[in-house]
């Protein structure tokens, strides 16, 4: 549906973008994770036509007036406007239906309460997050892009949005999220992209490249800090906690040697950090 | 795709508090020179024609409608453009600051006809503007002072009666509504060169008087010095020449269109090529 394929982009402070490559897929959710001033927003101003790259190239596959739709860094809204009226004038200047029922179709997909009739400058970064989404759902877009839409929301808001994303994609909308924090990429996205310095540095299937490159788990269980099997690889123990590192064994036979010493483990999380992500896989 | 665009902008403009803060601003110079001329005009007339009183009859009161009108015209000088050239070129620096036109441009929106719509709804602004000034003090400047004689200083005192002064100040109002044109064209495009709102006005704000102290200036081209942008910006005040040249402040006004059409180009141009974000 989407390729971009080695996309270039330097400004006087340096090489911001170096031969990015990704594509999308309609009904997948895809991530784009980096750090602050890694070229994510660069590379979506460029997936979305704001920016011209100096090198590379992007295919849309698309025959919609409007095949992207995207929120890049902060939602752009009128604050003087309310939710309704911003969403209004928004579609009314490409074409799109703008009668009140398909608006507050929109405003309910996304979530936003109906009787809200106050400028969206009062709205918290949620509401705007979703009146932003509201706004790049117009035109039926093949493809929706989200830079950092978890930035400034609260766990219950960043859980409503990753329902929300997942509800897009089963709609067949191919999705494109970017965050510089792993957990909600790790529990919205399909696939994942990791981008360091302008570069992709590691990608694929979201789980299969996690499970390439965790080795640091931490296993909750009733007086598990006891357990011998466990004491070549802790890192770090608690009372009825323990932080493992089994680089060189499947984490499936660690669990299993601890059950069969008799200790129940009650709940086992992978700790990756971002640092970890950005080292190439093959190096 | 125009018309819903140029209808989107001409809501925002109106729906935006500073809009009706410059109408306000406007209206109130207008009535502070209005009460100023109706408790001190008289007066101050006196002292300026003493004189002449001494050599010349005057029949009726100079202190009247067409000589406040003309006093009203002169804000088109400085205060009148400088109002006009915040609001308009607030139409793009403020789709900046707001990150809008990020918004904007992630439609399905053509750039061109966007910057259209924005150049087309600083033009409306700014003929309503002249309208509501012209009809406001047509309207309080006969009402409270009455018809009369207009008497002006151009370098010599010109005469005109009651009949020819008002064909002239209507003329007049058209001429500098050209000009009031050129300035804000010229504030849309240093929107888009500069983004920021204070930033533009600064700009905005320098060309006013730039353009006030090159009007003087010569530039030793001759025949084309009149063509230069800032000696067409005062061609209404040739309406109160004691002859009145009508052809030429007619090219002149001509020249100065084509000058506002140009700005309005370039400033797509610019637009169309930018980066946006």
């Amino acid at each position: 549906m989407l390729n971009a394929i080695k996309l270039s982009k330097s400004y006087k402070s340096g090489k911001v973008l170096d031969a990015v490559s990704i594509a999308l897929e309609p009904g997948k959710i895809s991530g784009l994770l980096g750090r602050n001033g890694a070229g994510k927003t660069t590379l979506f101003k460029i997936l979305c036509g704001l920016v011209t790259p100096d090198s590379g190239e992007v295919h849309i596959a698309s025959k919609q007036a409007k095949p992207i739709g995207a929120v890049i860094e902060e939602p752009g809204l009128y604050p003087y406007l309310n939710a309704y009226e911003n969403l209004k004038l928004f579609a009314q200047i490409q074409a799109a239906p703008a009668d009140r029922t398909s608006l507050e179709n929109y405003l309910t997909q996304v979530g936003l309460p109906l009787d809200r009739k106050d400028p969206v400058r009062n709205f918290s970064m949620g509401m705007k997050q979703r009146l932003g989404i509201a706004i790049a759902l117009l035109n039926a877009p093949d493809m929706l892009i989200l830079d950092e839409p978890f930035s400034g929301l609260d766990p219950t808001g960043v859980a409503s949005l990753i329902q929300l994303i997942k509800t897009l994609a089963q709609q067949n909308i191919a999705i494109l999220v970017s965050s510089h924090l792993m957990a909600e990429l790790q529990k919205s996205c399909d696939y994942l992209y990791v981008i360091d310095q302008g570069k992709i540095v590691n990608e694929g299937p979201t789980q299969t490249l996690l499970n390439a490159l965790i080795s640091v788990y931490t296993l909750t269980g009733t007086a598990i800090e006891k357990a011998q099997s466990l004491q070549p690889y802790v890192l770090h123990a608690e009372t009825n906690t323990v932080t493992i590192n089994c680089e060189h064994v499947p984490i499936s036979a660690v669990l299993r040697s601890t059950l069969e010493e008799g200790y129940e483990v009650h709940s086992c999380v992978p700790n990756i950090s971002l640092e970890q992500l950005i080292i190439p896989l093959n190096a | 795709m125009m018309i819903p665009l140029l209808k989107a902008e001409l809501f925002k403009l109106f729906r935006e508090s500073k809009t009706w803060y410059a109408v306000a601003a406007v209206l109130l110079i207008e009535f502070i020179i209005l009460i100023a001329a109706y408790f001190q005009g008289a007066t101050i007339l006196e002292l300026l024609l003493d004189n002449l009183r001494q050599s010349f009859y005057f029949e009726g009161t100079l202190l009247n409608g067409n000589l406040l009108l003309y006093i009203i015209l002169n804000s088109l000088w400085f205060n009148l453009p400088l109002i006009l050239m915040i609001v308009s070129s607030a139409l793009i620096t403020e789709e900046y600051k707001n990150g809008t036109l990020k918004t904007l441009m992630l439609q399905a929106v053509s750039k061109r006809k966007l910057m259209l719509a924005k150049y087309l709804t600083s033009a409306i602004f700014t003929l309503l503007m002249l309208l509501l000034l012209m009809a406001s003090t047509f309207v309080l400047a006969y009402g409270i002072f009455g018809s009369g004689d207009l008497v002006v200083y151009l370098g010599t005192l010109n005469f005109f009666p009651a009949e020819e002064a008002f064909k002239r100040i209507l003329m007049a109002f058209a001429s500098g509504t050209l000009s009031m044109l050129f300035f804000t064209t010229v504030s849309v495009t240093l929107g888009i060169l500069l983004k920021e709102p204070a930033k533009t006005w600064i700009a905005s704000a320098f060309f006013l008087i730039l353009s006030s102290l090159l009007l003087k200036a010569d530039f030793g081209l001759g025949s084309m010095e009149r063509f230069f942008f800032a000696k067409l910006t005062n061609s209404w005040q040739r309406f109160f020449d004691y002859e009145l040249q009508l052809q030429e402040i007619l090219i002149d006004n001509i020249a100065l269109t084509v000058y506002t059409f140009l700005v309005a180009l370039g400033g797509m141009y610019l637009f169309t090529k930018q980066d946006v974000g």
